[in-house]
């Protein structure tokens, strides 16, 4: 008597059962790897911007110090967006005819602002100080990435959770002397003090670093 | 929760009595019922409680709880997949302001008024934001405190439901149309010389103000000026007019009297100047850090005020009798002849002794409730002992235009009646409420063709005229003020006007004929002329605007001497008959005289001694309540002179006997959706000759119940040693006493089996003194207002679920017809083995390396089981997205501090973000956080520095040394907690003669 099941039915259910694993495998794989990929961390993407304006130009080029336009770096949680003011100081005198820069004009005459896309930023319960992180020798480019060599920005850490925490619980790699925290091309080299010594002489104390408390409240 | 106050039927306050007729010390009850051991109370333990049933009982088994938990995660992770795709946007500045940074608070300093005495406040803003509100350290009326009032004004200026426009007859209107309709009027009121022109306002210390006035009086020489507080200070005018032969107000120096007698006073409550007497006040009681030394506090009164309840004795008495009162003790400290009043009570002898041997630092203090006839007989009194030029001195009258202001509305009212009044404006008070009944104000309203209101709400005046105005907000308009020892204050804008909105001085203006009023020139203009001659007038403004204080400008004492024959001018009142009932009217401890409805902050307050929210009451003595057969909660129709209200009532201890105190302000019919419907209005009872007090009141139950809100059972600690009070004789012959009642079990362990931990850098400590505490509750709206916690409402308040971070618990001890009260702020105890961090399954409350338990908000899934393990119920849970559904804009919260939402639970976090900020500060310059660095809102806003906050790692500083305090103390020592706030126990300084009392 037919049992109702024909020559290939043995192979179909291997082949279905394998697919079936297989595709939690990846459904495992995905969920493990996904979220740390470019889409979801949005880390090398360049995101549009109102003027394509070039950190590289301006830093490496021009060598202009992060802090002629991130004037509350040093004294503030917030690094400080220049004021469109600060663009006008030399595109009053250079490149006024640029197309590019046409909406700062525009900006700087009418009054309405340029609206700039966020790169990098943190969820409303993450308290991030940048002032702190200067003063005890965390560069800028330790988080923001080769930011002098960006023609147009781009974010270059997930800036999850656990990124934080592999530096707040071991800083010492990523310190450096206090006149390289704005250097845009620092490498670490054989006379600079050992990131131990920093730790030390900045009074780190990373037992205390990885408390909740130090970014939420 | 059912509310309770002797709600129960069976409730029998005869056996109460008798059960507490035998204790003595330390018994101390929280409510009537829980003081009866009544079976209501029982099932409310049951309820607040349910562990302590038995875990037996629990239907709810391992299997499914694992179920439930596991869904819970699934849900958890599938909400948190993807990547965040809104894209945020950042907007420079065209130009940035001038030292501008961004995320830095920075401070301006203005005043705030009520009742038109200044109190100097710092604003915080961040990028020009109004966010807080913190006292001026600089103005003698503040010293760096706050009152509740001005705590909540950050709340109200972003309240959503303000005036927004103008109203023409309640049709929005352009303002171009009121100013054309206006100087149409001003025309017609030119040529008759100002006749039918009235202005209404409240009352005014404003230099700016007065100037304006006075020059439209000279334009107008027929108009009239009228001012109307329903909370009026009258009788002090009335008194010191009586006294002194002309009008002039009186400048306390608390912290000279030794001996302090108050009665009904408003002293730590709403005196202008209030915020520093109790800072006076209350460095006189911490007997730790003055030697041993503690000044003596006495109070008579009818029903409990704050200063009252921090008395070392107080004297419960009707009102009349406190007249007679005073009339003995004049008599008996010889300042008024023999013979004029009945010979003192014992009671009152030995206060009158204890005075007389104090001659130059003793004072009496009475409130602005009770008759002028009561402030002849104080003054003459303080002068008898020799209290001007020591505890006191005689100011001219800081207020201006002082008029007899109930003759003057009453003037008003008739007029109006009478048709003379064509032209009347209105200035930011609300009479068609506030005026008392008889007059009936809001009928006459309707009789003036050109009524002009300017408030900060549509309210009932508003719409009774025919055109109003939105006013400014405090923070929001150019001024001044003085404040209650005569210091000048430049109120300055905090920010433009969200709304449509003019400051009365603009409307003054308009009439004056200006065409574009510009605050900021006028009172300019005001300054320009007291400036210092020779220096610029620049330098003294910026230099004032700074400071928030005009330097110099405190009033001088005065000599004017006391006339002769002022007290025993004084009738003293017959005794009246012992079983008519009286009626007293108070202000609200939260809404005032019913301004402040519509601040959700002040609704939600818990109100001094019954700690209700949203509701007021009809309060009443136990033993009247048991002659009248009354329990709490009963609505009673209250009838005088054929006027009738409706409400219920309330049973309140260390109430004078046959007396009910009516709290006004609420009941409005014409506000926003927080103040409409709550409360009963009871200015219908109030008429001119019953401003404060009306006797031969009808008090009859109408057979209906209403339910009253208390946060009082909240979180019951039953009898346990919640407060320790001891008399300072005990601790000057002990200091160590304390130590030597131990509480805790010997058998018990004392060693925690969780590791301990160390604190290398900071150990955040608080210290509240019970001492200072006089219950005022700045620190609770100052908590509010910094950690964004939300207002819940009458209905979640009413199941327990007010969100207060810190909450003032008061207790009674001893007979409930005079008992001692007892305040205590209760924050997050922060402790060192706390019972909280252990139970939670996702580790969203953590210890830090300083000490503190904090709570992570977005690991928090809402369990509940640390609040279900804290032993002081100080954790908070929202059972509902509070915060999504405010309706301000979110602008309005603090930045610093997370706004949290549905299904996660919160606390006190000893103010974390201030401590942080402080902290990244010092660690920049690579120093340690310096002591007073951080201030904690709370202690900031404290009047009498009852809570410190600091490291207790240093040593020297103040924390520290109030824990070395002999009277230091941990709540509820016995569980092992170790918390970090502790407490200093409460000493009375007992007068040996009435200990027996």
């Amino acid at each position: 008597m037919a049992n109702g099941l024909g020559p290939g039915a043995d192979l179909a259910v291997k082949v279905g059962l394998s697919a079936v694993a297989l595709g939690l495998v990846c459904l495992g794989l995905w969920g493990w790897g996904g979220p740390w990929d470019d889409y979801s961390t949005q880390r090398n993407i360049v995101q549009p911007q109102p003027v394509p304006f070039s950190h590289r130009h301006h830093v490496s080029g021009l060598g202009l110090d992060c802090r002629y336009c991130h004037t509350a770096v040093e004294v503030s949680s917030n690094a400080g967006l220049p004021p469109v003011q600060t663009c006008m100081t030399c595109h009053s005198q250079i490149w006024t005819n640029a197309t590019m820069l046409e909406p700062v004009r525009q900006a700087y005459a009418t009054g309405k602002t340029l609206r700039w896309n966020a790169v990098n930023y943190l969820p409303d319960y993450v308290f991030f100080d940048h002032s702190i992180h200067v003063a005890k020798g965390v560069g800028c480019t330790t988080c923001h990435g080769p930011i002098g060599d960006m023609p147009l920005t781009w974010k270059s850490a997930s800036l999850y959770m656990s990124w934080c925490l592999d530096c707040h619980a071991n800083p010492a790699p990523h310190l450096r002397p206090h006149e390289a925290v704005f250097d845009p091309n620092w490498r670490r080299t054989p006379d600079t003090p050992s990131g131990e010594a920093l730790l030390r002489a900045y009074h780190i104390h990373p037992e205390t670093l990885t408390d909740c408390s130090v970014c939420h409240r | 929760m059912p509310s309770l106050n002797g709600s129960d039927p069976g409730l029998d306050l005869v056996a109460l009595r008798r059960r507490l007729a035998g204790t003595r010390g330390r018994d101390y009850w929280r409510s009537l019922e829980e003081a009866a051991g009544h079976p209501e109370f029982a099932r409310l333990m049951s309820e607040e409680f349910p562990a302590a049933e038995g875990w037996s009982d629990a239907s709810i088994d391992r299997r499914r709880l694992l179920q439930v938990m596991a869904a819970c995660v699934a849900l958890a992770s599938v909400s948190g997949c993807g990547p965040e795709k809104t894209r945020k946007q950042l907007l420079p500045y065209i130009r940035e302001p001038e030292g501008m940074v961004p995320a830095v608070p920075r401070f301006y300093a203005t005043a705030a008024t009520l009742g038109g005495f200044a109190e100097g406040v710092l604003v915080k803003h961040y990028q020009a934001r109004p966010i807080k509100i913190e006292g001026n350290p600089d103005h003698p009326a503040s010293l760096g405190a706050t009152s509740h009032w001005s705590q909540a004004l950050i709340l109200s200026l972003y309240d959503p439901e303000r005036s927004q426009m103008p109203l023409q007859r309640g049709v929005p209107a352009s303002e171009q149309a009121f100013v054309s309709a206006l100087f149409e009027r001003r025309s017609e009121l030119l040529r008759t010389h100002g006749r039918g022109l009235r202005i209404l306002t409240g009352s005014v210390t404003s230099p700016t103000f007065a100037a304006q006035m006075a020059a439209l009086l000279r334009t107008f020489p027929e108009a009239r000026w009228h001012q109307w507080e329903a909370i009026s200070r009258e009788a002090v005018a009335d008194g010191t007019t009586r006294a002194f032969g002309r009008p002039l107000d009186a400048v306390l120096h608390v912290d000279k009297a030794d001996v302090l007698l108050a009665v009904g006073s408003d002293l730590l409550s709403w005196a202008p100047g209030h915020l520093r007497y109790a800072r006076d006040f209350a460095a006189k009681r911490r007997a730790t850090e003055t030697g041993g030394r503690m000044s003596r506090v006495y109070a008579i009164e009818a029903t409990p005020t704050l200063a009252g309840s921090v008395a070392d004795h107080r004297l419960v008495l009707p009102p009349d009798d406190i007249m007679t009162a005073l009339g003995s003790l004049a008599m008996a400290v010889k300042a008024a002849p023999e013979g004029f009043a009945p010979a003192p009570s014992p009671w009152l002898a030995a206060v009158a002794r204890d005075l007389v041997a104090h001659r130059g630092a003793a004072l009496v203090h009475v409130g602005p409730e009770l008759p002028a006839e009561a402030h002849v007989l104080v003054h003459a009194i303080n002068e008898a002992l020799g209290a001007r030029g020591h505890t006191l001195d005689m100011i001219e009258p800081v207020a201006v235009g002082a008029v007899n202001q109930l003759g003057s509305l009453g003037e008003l009212a008739r007029d109006m009646n009478a048709g003379a009044v064509d032209t009347l404006l209105i200035l930011d008070v609300n009479p068609a409420f506030t005026a008392p009944a008889d007059l009936e104000f809001a009928g006459a309203l309707a009789k003036v063709p050109f009524a002009v209101h300017l408030g900060p709400y549509v309210d009932e005046t508003a719409s009774r005229c025919v055109w109003h105005l939105p006013a400014t907000h405090d923070l929001e308009a150019w001024s001044d003020a003085l404040a209650y020892d005569g210091t000048a204050s430049i109120i300055q804008p905090q920010v433009r006007p969200l709304y449509l909105g003019r400051s009365a001085h603009e409307i003054v203006d308009l009439l004056q004929g200006s065409i574009s009023p510009d605050g900021m020139a006028l009172v300019q203009n005001t300054w320009r002329g007291r400036a210092p001659a020779g220096a610029p007038f620049d330098g003294f403004w910026r230099a004032a605007l700074r400071r928030g204080v005009v330097p110099g400008t405190a009033a001088k004492p005065v000599d004017v001497p006391l006339r002769g024959d002022a007290a025993a001018q004084v009738k003293l009142p017959a005794g009246a008959p012992r079983e008519t009932l009286t009626v007293l009217f108070r202000p609200d401890d939260g809404l005032w005289d019913g301004r402040f409805a519509d601040n959700g902050y002040l609704q939600e307050l818990p109100r001094w001694h019954t700690k209700l929210v949203w509701d007021n009451a009809a309060l009443i003595a136990p033993r009247t309540a048991e002659r009248l057969k009354l329990r709490g909660d009963d609505m009673v129709e209250i009838a005088q002179g054929g006027r009738t209200v409706q409400m219920p009532v309330w049973i309140l201890p260390a109430q004078a006997e046959n007396c009910l105190t009516l709290p006004l302000g609420f009941g409005r019919r014409v506000a926003g959706n927080v103040g409409h419907g709550t409360g009963f209005d009871l200015y219908p009872l109030r008429t001119s000759d019953t401003v404060w007090r009306a006797a031969g009141v009808s008090v009859k139950p109408t057979g209906r119940r209403y339910h009253l809100v208390s946060s009082q059972h909240e979180q019951t600690m039953a009898g346990r040693d919640m407060v320790i009070s001891a008399p300072l004789d005990q601790f000057a012959h002990d200091p160590d006493f304390l130590h030597k009642m131990d509480r805790r079990d010997p058998e018990a362990p004392t060693r925690s089996i969780y590791p301990s931990y160390d604190y290398p850098r900071y150990a955040w400590a608080m210290a509240v003194n019970l001492n200072s505490c006089v219950g005022c509750g700045a620190c609770v709206v100052a908590c509010a207002a910094e950690n964004n916690t939300p207002v819940v409402g009458k209905e979640e308040a009413d199941r327990g679920r007010l969100m207060h971070w810190l909450r003032i618990d008061r207790y009674y001890s001893g007979e409930p017809d005079a008992p001692g009260t007892y305040f205590q702020p209760v924050p997050c105890m922060h402790c060192e083995d706390a019972p909280c961090e252990v139970v939670c399954p996702v580790q969203a409350t953590m210890h830090d390396s300083d000490g503190l338990n904090v709570m992570v908000y977005n690991r928090c899934v809402g369990t509940r089981f640390c609040s279900n393990n804290c032993p002081y119920k100080v954790r908070r849970f929202n059972f509902f997205g509070f915060t999504r559904h405010d309706p301000r804009l979110p602008d309005a919260w603090n930045p610093d501090v997370t706004v949290r939402d549905r299904g996660v639970m919160e606390k006190c976090t000893y103010c974390i973000q201030r401590i942080r900020e402080a902290e990244i500060a010092a660690d920049r310059e690579d120093r340690r956080v310096r002591e007073g660095e951080v201030k904690t809102a709370c202690q900031a806003a404290c009047p009498t520095q009852a809570i410190v906050f600091g490291d207790m790692n240093d040593k020297q500083s103040a924390v520290a040394a109030r824990k070395a305090s002999p009277l230091d103390y941990q709540l509820l020592a016995e569980l092992n907690t170790r918390p970090r706030t502790t407490y200093e126990a409460h000493l009375r300084n007992v007068n040996p003669e009435l200990e027996e009392e």
